[in-house]
């Protein structure tokens, strides 16, 4: 039997336990007390997130860009037509906020890039935006695989193939990623952030 | 074809490509010069082999999207993955299977002052067990994870760190190694990774608001299974099968102490 059986570290002392209480400790408290998000604010991803690239097609029928929309702050929303349960209460808030914004909402647009492109073309993109009366905002469509790589660019959940045997259930977040007047990505909005504090976000935004 | 389709990589990452690539060569062309035993080999290629799985595939784009599956991509990564390497004590057979120049420049940095110091801290039992239980709970912080899961660089950081820590720690404890650590010791820094892994899983599974809002904000790949389930079943996995591998682990230490004792010849076999 090995001699030194009993190490200087592991012999079950005090510095032993007392160094397992203290890590213990310091995890809890750590996962209790850190939540970076400031209050009355939306979530900050300046850095984290690339910023905004793309060539799709508008809900008119024209090839857009990111550089389409430069000197805009813009709110990105993935969703598609067909969706009954958090696309149109997203883009009824988003309409809310675009209401709140006043004057300023001019210099802000929406992007509806639709995760259902097989169904939904340019013209069904159009008449569904127009249910939710506003003039800043546009629909976006293209390929699956264009569509899928502008997700995965965000991490949000949709991709344009399923598994095989896969049930070919749309999956799709209710982020909206919102991006400066240069095309930087900014705040990840959420459903759980009231529409005022994702107005007086998006001013903040807006050059002076 | 339809199982090429779960081959396809969700995120390409030379990285991983190259690490793994290399690993499995070396590992090749040494088993032609040093002749390990076939559990050795088994243990290599199945832990290499759930490694890349978990990480170079459509289960990578799982893991990215559902708390629970990117906790068992961290069991592969973190656990049961190195644990299967270290058990097939590949070091003299890449080192064997490597091109000569390469491990003369291994054998040359092994020799620097700063790498010394720096393998003599990371060795260190109580920084081994710290650095693996710390990083559990670093990672799960639930600023840290919404940061980690949005941002790809991050991400990958948080992947690799995961398995090299894995790597250091069950290297320590599952084999004497350069450190020569005894038995007692061995056993003691297993036991003790345990009781940080099932406070952070408690908590994780006892929390009744949702930690981990990323996964619903970017949405999750499997519908049906609600935000606190998923979290439920994350924190589960954690709590139980995280240590669970500890057991395993002190199970190999004891076997193979007894066939030491008993068959000192033989007993280099196990483990």
């Amino acid at each position: 039997m090995n001699k030194n059986f009993v190490n200087k570290n592991f012999g079950g002392g005090p510095n032993f336990s007392r160094r397992r209480i203290a890590a213990g400790l310091v995890i809890v408290l750590a996962m209790g007390a850190c939540d970076s998000t400031e209050q009355g604010h939306v979530k900050g991803v300046t850095g984290h997130l690339p910023d905004l690239s793309f060539s799709l097609t508008s809900d008119k029928g024209q090839p857009v860009t990111a550089k389409t929309y430069e000197g805009k702050v813009l709110l990105m929303y993935f969703g598609f037509t067909h969706c009954r349960e958090e696309c149109p209460i997203s883009m009824a808030r988003l309409m809310r906020v675009m209401h709140l914004l006043g004057a300023d909402a001019d210099r802000a647009h929406i992007l509806f890039v639709t995760v259902d492109p097989n169904r939904d073309a340019p013209g069904e993109l159009r008449r569904y935006l127009m249910q939710f009366d506003i003039e800043q905002a546009t629909g976006l469509t293209g390929s699956p695989d264009e569509i899928g790589r502008l997700a995965k660019r965000y991490r949000n959940a949709y991709r344009p193939h399923f598994p095989p045997g896969g049930d070919g259930d749309i999956m799709h977040g209710d982020a909206v990623y919102i991006f400066d007047t240069q095309g930087r990505a900014r705040l990840l909005a959420t459903s759980a952030d009231p529409e005022e504090t994702l107005a007086q976000d998006l001013r903040d935004l807006l050059p002076a | 074809m339809e199982w090429f389709y779960w081959l396809v990589p969700w995120e390409e990452s030379i990285l991983v490509v190259a690490a793994t690539g290399s690993a499995a060569l070396f590992f090749l062309r040494g088993c032609a010069v040093a002749r390990p035993w076939l559990h050795r080999k088994l243990c290599f290629w199945g832990g290499l082999s759930l490694v890349y799985l978990v990480s170079h595939t459509q289960l990578d784009y799982y893991s990215q999207h559902q708390f629970f599956i990117h906790r068992l991509q961290h069991l592969a990564l973190h656990h049961l993955g190195p644990f299967l390497i270290i058990l097939s004590r590949p070091c003299p057979v890449l080192l064997g299977g490597m091109p000569s120049r390469m491990r003369q420049a291994f054998h040359l940095m092994a020799g620097w002052k700063p790498v010394q110091y720096l393998a003599h801290i990371l060795c260190n039992p109580v920084v081994a067990v710290t650095l693996f239980s710390m990083l559990i709970g670093f990672w799960l912080l639930p600023s840290i994870h919404f940061t980690a899961m949005i941002d790809w660089r991050l991400y990958r950081v948080m992947n690799w760190s995961m398995f090299l820590s894995g790597l250091i720690f069950w290297g320590l404890v599952l084999t004497p190694g350069p450190v020569r650590l005894s038995p007692g010791s061995r056993i003691g820094m297993m036991l003790a990774i345990i009781p940080p892994q099932i406070v952070i899983g408690a908590i994780i599974f006892f929390t009744s608001h949702e930690l981990y809002p990323i996964y619903t904000i970017c949405g999750r790949a499997i519908g049906g299974i609600n935000a606190l389930a998923d979290q439920q079943i994350g924190g589960i996995i954690l709590w139980i099968h995280g240590a669970m591998m500890s057991a395993v682990g002190i199970l190999v230490v004891i076997l193979r102490e007894l066939m030491l004792a008993e068959y000192p010849k033989n007993g280099q076999k196990v483990a």
